[in-house]
This record gives structure tokens, sequence and C-alpha cells, in this order.
């Protein structure tokens, strides 16, 4: 649910800019969403769009042995942070979760927090 | 069978003497030259803080080396090495030689587009009647 909405004002945000073809009012939205901030228009953020960390850098291949470099794509915990969190395209995400078993096997990361 | 290429960590208790260590990578040489393969390279990271407890360890000493071989046997040999080395506590044998083919195919399919756009671009650029004859001329 909370996504559905953020992506509507995503849509909002574009189409805002040139008073695009959809321009319903601040009052009722498309979604007709009952209840509360839909009356007093969206709420104001923009979601920054993720990007991919491994594309930018036009990464072709994902070194396990850089622990350093796989340890932001972890939790606390030790649970490898899916796609929908860390802007990963599926590709490098895929290398991704091969590097940081690979890594786990030889003690450069951990497989669950300590204690 | 082709060459494939094989990346070996080894993690040595880390109080064992530098010797040892030495040691067991002059082993771990003789075992794979003798089966037909070969270490290209041999670097040592040196202590470092594991992830978890292993032994009830913290610390280890990586060795982390590259090998070469168009057997199998050579590595099978030296993983089971490994495993009675006394001081080796833990290892890891990764094969590389498929990522690298991986890695080379996209760059190349990389460097192939780029060269490509170039062209592409420019006479997609002006769909306009005016300018046509003009973005017609470099590519011809």
């Amino acid at each position: 649910m909370a996504e559905e909405n953020t992506s509507q004002q995503q849509s909002y945000g574009s189409s805002g800019g040139g008073g695009g073809p959809r321009s319903s009012g601040p009052g009722g939205g498309p979604g007709g969403r009952p209840g509360g901030p839909a009356k007093r228009g969206k709420r104001s953020f923009v979601r920054k769009k993720k990007v991919c960390r491994f594309c930018v850098d036009k990464a072709d291949f994902i070194d396990y042995k850089k622990a350093e470099i796989l340890a932001p794509f972890i939790q606390e915990r030790g649970k490898i942070l899916p796609r929908r969190m860390t802007g990963t395209c599926s590709r490098h995400q895929r290398w991704l979760t091969v590097a940081i078993k690979r890594a786990q096997n030889i003690a450069l990361l951990p497989f669950a927090a300590e204690l | 069978m082709e060459e494939r290429l094989y990346d070996l960590i080894f993690i040595c208790r880390p109080d064992t003497p530098e010797a040892d260590i030495d040691k067991v990578i002059t082993t771990l040489e003789h075992v794979a030259t003798e089966k037909g393969g070969k270490i290209d390279s041999v670097n040592k990271w040196g202590r470092k803080r594991m992830a978890y407890r292993v032994q009830k360890l913290r610390e280890g000493y990586y060795v982390y080396m590259v090998i070469r071989s168009s057997q199998g046997e050579v590595v099978k040999e030296l993983e089971r090495r490994l495993k009675v080395a006394d001081p080796v506590m833990k290892y890891l044998t990764v094969r590389l030689d498929e990522e690298l083919k991986r890695q080379d195919k996209l760059k190349r399919h990389r460097e192939r587009r780029a060269a490509r756009r170039p062209r592409k671009t420019v006479p997609a650029a002006p769909p306009m009647p005016g300018t046509e004859p003009q973005a017609a001329a470099p590519t011809a």
C-alpha cells in the first residue's frame, strides 16, 4: 500500500511541472484514497530514485574478497539486503549475493552478528 | 581440458610462526606442480580480524593465492592437504575463469556498443527537414 502511494506521488511530481495531462486537482486524487491526507493535497516529498551502485561503476564482476564493498549490502544482523532497499539491479544483485556468500564462508563477512 | 583458474584462500591460526606458514605454502606449491598445476601468485594478507569466531579464535592469518591448472585433481589434492595441515583453520577455493570469461564478454559488448553509439545518434538527432542533408554528410 505504501508502495502504491509513493508511486502515485512520483507521477504527480513529473506531470505537475508542465501542467500535465492528468491535471487532477488537489481535491480527489485518482486513487480516491479514503481519509485524511488526500484532502489537503499530496504529502510533499519526492522519493529519490535509487540507482544500482554497480551499474554506475559499470562493474563487470563483484569481488568477494573486498568485504568493504559488500558490507553496505548486509543488515546489522548479517542478512543480505533486498533489492527494493538498495536499488541494486537484478543482475548485480545476483552477483552480489554470490559474492556475499563466498565472503561469509571465509570469515570476511558474518553469517549472523554475534551475541 | 582447458585451463582453469582458481582462487584459494586459507586462514591459519594467528599464533603460528611465519616459518610454519611458509612451510605450508611451499608444500602446496610442490603439490600443485606435481599434479600438473601452477601457482600464479601468493599473497599474504597477514593477520586479520575474522567476522566470526573460528575454533574460538577471533583473528586469523590470511593467505591468498591464485592457481592455474587443467586438472581438477590439483584442487582436490590441495584441499586435502589444507584439511590435514595443522595451522590451517579454514580454506576456500573458488573457480574464477568462468567469471572472467563473462567479464570479458560484457566488456567487449560494452565497447562495441560504445563504438556504435555515435554513428547511431547523429542521424537520429535532426528529424527536421532543413537539417537533414547536413547530418547525412558526415556518415556518408
